[in-house]
């Protein structure tokens, strides 16, 4: 898709761009600036320095051998240095040359010999042609009234500044262009892949929440975002899931109580009954609606930690806990003639809901009472396992759960065919199982111990150590 | 006693009014936040049944507010709200009990009456008396009538409850919140077995019986 240009020019990314590519200017002209400085400058001060070196030498040639040796010392440099480095002109008191390689002395100069002054000369090429050079010098008045004037060319110290502005004014444009380029490629792709995080919020609230984000595997901060938001989709679609769940839940468990209650009560008020009667059918009624409450309570109890809504997590001794459930429940294994032996090792800790552990490890007591029949044996364990894992085991000499059913009694409202007639919501074990999930454990089902024709049941609670 | 109630559904404050009235106890109702703050300050009431979601001024705020002003009268909190999250807000906010909704009469009036017996024996004491029972809290000690009787800490700890409340109802959720902490219903009738244990210790070898279980509510253990 193409990204129309306002909406580029308002993006934080091209902001940044154009910010850097401005920053990235002023530091070139700056360096250039410096650079110019200490090149241009610093040659020129030397340049300046010899040129007073050489006219003190030549003083001390003339105040040695007078014109004479001056001319020579002259004709000598000259010749030394092949006139590159300085230019001289000699004359005499009446003003004709007497040597040095220009030709005549530049009008206006000053002859006190300390200012420098800057003038043209012409210049003979080697290749016959005569060019006109600027150049800097000094005169001397001699004590004989001749001058002697030495210069050097400042020719290229002057083209140098003219090429300098010449490459900023060049190059910082096109460093600006090539920097603004850059932040706009740079910009059009985070835009786009911005776009795509927007493209998927939007397909998400318009009802797919099966929608994600694309993630490239980049692993940088747009990928990051990206899983992050995957991650919190998936939330979301797991609570509407669940909600949705609650719903059919409703819809399936408690409709068909309801109706019952509701045909029941349509009966005894189309009916005319005795005392005795009414009372047996309110008092059945009032059974009915007790069990629709706790089927109502278990459901709301068992979404709202589907829901990842559990109680604080704290330090729990599991220890101490086993040991009373253990307690709690051993009579009640007496009274109905079953076995029962605990077994729990000292000091467990999990990071967890206490209560609701509690309630879990005694649904899975309650289901190894219910069904394990007289003279059964129930063993409660509670251990150390050795992958820092807790365990919280009722094994039972019951009917057991056949291997294919195991996944399936887990879920809400799942019971055996041959334990309808039992009561019982058929919501425990999917409360266990959503309470290990609460604590990053897991329920896993067993065989328990044989006896008779029951293959028994293991039901292990495994939960991670604190 | 003498109990208010602050509940804003009509039907359900003339049910708690007429259960509690029923139960012996003399009875005032109001429906909002703002005036229940103020008839619990302006009266002497043994003990409070609050809603928690009221007009004007809500439970929790309405409890907390009386509990800053000094008042000390017992609050029981009714509540849709059944949670252990949402009992632990309620307890925070000053609240001596929670009870969720809905709940048998029995219940009511049991909890109730347990928070007006609490008031009473503020001080600390370290033996209990009920009928031919006597209980050294500090020896950890039980005779019926100079006989020793022999209890396992479990067994010690449910009757000093019922010490506690002798003479008063005490249902099966009470035992298991009170004396063991526990705020769900394991399926199994522990409690029950629990207490016919307690009952062969304490009742066996005599001819009256204390500990009586009274149908559809609970235990009473004789004062």
């Amino acid at each position: 898709m193409t990204i129309r240009l306002p909406t580029l020019v308002r993006t934080t990314t091209f902001k940044l761009a154009l910010l850097h590519s401005i920053l990235f200017t002023v530091f070139v002209l700056g360096l250039l600036v410096y650079l110019y400085a200490s090149t241009v400058v610093y040659v020129r001060a030397e340049a300046s320095d010899s040129l007073d070196a050489e006219l003190t030498e030549l003083s001390r040639a003339y105040s040695q051998g007078g014109l004479v040796r001056l001319n020579r010392s002259v004709r000598e440099r000259q010749s030394v240095l092949g006139s590159r480095q300085f230019l001289y002109l000699l004359q005499d008191a009446q003003g004709q040359k007497i040597g040095g390689g220009l030709s005549t002395l530049p009008p206006g100069i000053p002859l006190d010999g300390r200012q420098k002054y800057l003038f043209d000369v012409d210049y003979r090429r080697p290749d016959g042609e005569i060019v006109s050079r600027p150049a800097e010098g000094r005169a001397v008045v001699l004590a004989d009234g001749g001058i002697i004037l030495v210069a050097y060319d400042v020719g290229e110290f002057q083209r140098i500044v003219p090429r300098i502005t010449r490459v900023v004014w060049t190059a910082a444009p096109i460093g600006l262009l090539m920097s603004l380029i850059g932040g706009i490629v740079i910009s059009r792709s985070a835009a786009r892949r911005a776009d795509t995080l927007a493209k998927t919020a939007e397909g998400v609230m318009a009802g797919d929440l099966s929608r994600r984000v694309p993630v490239i595997g980049s692993g940088d901060e747009f990928d990051r975002l990206g899983e992050q938001l995957n991650a919190m989709l998936g939330r979301i679609e797991t609570l509407m899931e669940s909600s949705r769940h609650v719903g059919d839940s409703i819809a399936h468990d408690l409709r068909s109580p309801l109706t019952r209650l509701r045909n029941r009560l349509e009966t005894a008020l189309a009916e005319p009954m005795s005392r005795e009667m009414a009372e047996d059918t309110l008092g059945r009624t009032l059974g009915e609606v007790d069990n629709v409450l706790a089927t109502f309570n278990a459901i709301l109890r068992l979404s709202r930690l589907e829901a990842g809504q559990g109680g604080p997590m704290t330090r729990t001794n599991i220890s101490g806990l086993a040991g009373q459930l253990a307690e709690l429940f051993e009579p009640a294994c007496e009274e109905a003639g079953i076995e029962f032996t605990a077994n729990i090792a000292r000091s467990l800790t999990v990071l967890g809901e206490k209560d609701l552990i509690a309630q879990a490890v005694s649904n899975l007591l309650d289901n190894a009472v219910k069904y394990t029949p007289e003279g059964g044996k129930i063993s409660f364990k509670a251990a150390r396992e050795r992958d820092s894992k807790i365990i919280l085991e009722v094994t039972d000499t019951g009917p057991g759960i056949p291997a294919e059913e195991r996944k399936r009694v887990v879920k809400r409202f799942v019971r055996l065919e041959a334990s309808r007639s039992e009561p019982g919501s058929g919501l425990g074990l999917a409360l266990v199982e959503a309470v290990a999930s609460v604590h990053n454990g897991q329920l896993r089902l067993e065989d328990g111990k044989k006896r008779n024709d029951g293959r028994g049941l293991r039901a292990r609670l495994v939960l991670p150590k604190a | 006693m003498n109990i208010l109630i602050i509940e804003d559904d009509e039907d359900m404050a003339s049910f708690v009014s007429k259960v509690l009235t029923e139960a012996g106890h003399v009875v005032d109702t109001t429906h909002r936040g703002d005036m229940g703050l103020t008839l619990a300050r302006a009266g002497d009431f043994d003990a409070l049944v609050v809603d928690r979601m009221l007009p004007e001024k809500d439970g929790l705020t309405l409890v907390r507010e009386y509990r800053e002003g000094g008042g000390g009268s017992p609050a029981l909190f009714l509540s849709a709200l059944g949670e252990v999250d949402h009992r632990v807000e309620g307890l925070k906010a000053g609240g001596d009990d929670y009870l969720a909704k809905p709940f048998a009469p029995s219940e009511l009036v049991a909890r109730v009456e347990a928070l007006g017996r609490r008031q009473i024996s503020e001080a600390p004491i370290t033996s209990l008396k009920a009928g031919e029972l006597e209980m050294d809290l500090l020896a950890r000690k039980v005779t019926r009538n100079g006989h020793k009787i022999d209890l396992q800490p479990r067994e010690f700890r449910l009757l000093e409850y019922l010490m506690r409340h002798a003479g008063q109802v005490v249902t099966r959720t009470m035992l298991l919140e009170k004396v063991w902490d526990y705020h769900f219903d394991p399926q199994t009738n522990v409690i029950d077995v629990h207490i016919s244990r307690l009952r062969g210790k304490i009742d066996k070898d005599f001819d009256e019986a204390l500990l009586h279980t009274v149908r559809g509510a609970g235990y009473r253990l004789q004062a």
